[in-house]
């Protein structure tokens, strides 16, 4: 079984399709990487996964459970498994980075304040955070706001963590923090879906490399097979385009 | 300046002019919290409703930000009787500042709600969020810190605002001082008088607001 099972997949706002025929299958344990140039799908992709936008056909599977996108509660479990992390952190500005942690497995999951904390420090020490639980977003820089956006998503404890183009807003120097973090979360067996432009990473993190181009998967692969020999003129086109710099 | 002030008799009457201020703290607070309320249907008129609501709402808006509290409170002290409805002088002017408050807090209320950003709504969301937790974790808190500063604000206008009820024979401070000038003749004492009294009831609040925001709304206040 597999963890994740994405088939058929289409999306649209409108009458723009957004995603046509998406299928893919993520195993536990897995890195995924999305490419493609802007407008290709990808962060739609990963919107559709946890309910931000609906689906127009096709279904997703979650560890052999079907994710029903017309029923709330449906989605609220998909939102148990999936946790995703935005470009732009998106945290809470009126809470404290200890705040943003803990808000969702207490007042959501209703679990136990001392327990999560407890956990929430752990989180933020591995995301080397330890000493800015009482900061808030403001007064952060924006590698930490991702790192705290990303102890956030950990904090629910999902099977599957999305990060849609979590480095793009970053200035280049604060970049390396937050490769890290993903880096070491890789390694510890995250099973990660991961939207990124930054392609050395993506090559080295990767266990499958799949291009998007509007709104469909035109190839995948090995990041070897993908970076080195694309077989699509548009594949081939597109890196070499990001690649020359 | 060849006057020769005596405050005798102004610092006799001291504790009718705290006395007074009471009132006049009353009919700002009241004004305020009522204004509050109708700048809250106000602004989610304007943000929500559709054309016809919204624009209702913004007809409302347009005319008592642009015609004078005082003339106001006039139209209602002279026009409400017209119709059958007599009122006491206070609740009058109460009503006239409060529909006043009302307007300028709908403007407040709503730039509160257009400053709620979508991606922390959508992040929200994700974490499993129902609208009732994204309302009362992100969404009110966030409004709260926005519009805290233009609500104290607000509040120190309408009580120097509150001196309008002199006019309508209402004996809030103002009121009071003219009333007892009048028997006094010691006008300009008075008011220097009333006048302390203003600032100090003016400085108390704002200490008292930027108190609150800060603790509670981490608000970067300044104090005066």
């Amino acid at each position: 079984m597999h963890h994740l099972k994405i088939t058929n997949l289409s999306s649209a706002y409108g009458k723009n399709v957004v995603l046509t025929d998406v299928s893919l299958t993520v195993d536990k344990g897995q890195v995924i990487s999305l490419v493609g140039p802007s407008g290709s799908g990808k962060s739609t992709l990963l919107r559709v996964l946890v309910g931000l936008t609906p689906p127009t056909g096709g279904t997703v599977e979650i560890q052999g459970e079907l994710i029903n996108y017309n029923s709330k509660s449906s989605i609220k479990l998909s939102r148990d498994r999936m946790a995703i992390v935005f470009q732009q952190y998106n945290l809470f500005q009126n809470m404290d980075v200890m705040g943003n942690v803990t808000i969702a497995p207490i007042k959501i999951k209703k679990r136990d304040r001392k327990e999560v904390e407890a956990e929430a420090e752990d989180l933020l020490e591995r995301v080397g955070l330890a000493d800015k639980l009482t900061a808030y977003p403001d007064q952060l820089s924006g590698g930490q706001q991702q790192r705290v956006a990303i102890a956030r998503a950990l904090a629910l404890q999902p099977d599957l963590l999305l990060l849609d183009e979590v480095t793009s807003a970053l200035d280049p120097e604060l970049v390396t923090e937050v490769l890290d973090t993903i880096r070491r979360l890789a390694s510890d067996g995250m099973t990660m879906i991961i939207v990124s432009h930054e392609m050395g990473f993506v090559r080295e993190i990767s266990d499958q490399v799949v291009m998007m181009d509007e709104g469909r998967i035109i190839e995948r692969g090995l990041p070897a097979e993908i970076f080195d020999k694309p077989t699509t003129d548009r594949a081939r086109e597109f890196f070499g385009k990001i690649l020359r710099h | 300046m060849n006057y020769t002030f005596q405050f005798g008799v102004a610092l006799e009457s001291l504790p009718a002019l705290l006395r007074a201020g009471i009132l006049t703290v009353e009919l700002s607070f009241f004004a305020f919290w009522g204004g509050a309320l109708i700048g809250l249907a106000g602004a989610a008129a304007k943000t929500f409703g559709g054309p016809v609501v919204s624009r209702l709402a913004q007809a409302y808006v347009v005319f008592f930000t642009n015609t004078p509290a005082l003339l106001q409170i006039y139209l209602l002290y002279y026009g409400l009787p017209e119709v059958g409805i007599i009122l006491p002088s206070f609740t009058c002017v109460l009503l006239g500042l409060t529909l006043n408050a009302g307007a300028y807090l709908t403007e407040i209320q709503r730039a509160g709600f257009l400053s709620v950003r979508l991606t922390e709504i959508e992040a929200a969301e994700t974490l499993g969020m129902s609208l009732w937790q994204q309302i009362r974790f992100v969404i009110v808190p966030h409004i709260a810190k926005t519009i805290y500063p233009p609500l104290a604000n607000m509040f120190l206008i309408l009580v120097l605002g509150s001196s309008m009820a002199a006019v309508f024979s209402v004996d809030e401070l103002t009121g009071t001082a003219i009333n007892i000038s009048t028997e006094t003749y010691r006008w300009l004492e008075m008011f220097t008088l009333v006048a302390g009294v203003y600032i100090i009831l003016t400085f108390v609040a704002s200490i008292m607001l930027a108190v609150v925001g800060r603790k509670f709304f981490r608000v970067k206040a300044r104090m005066f």
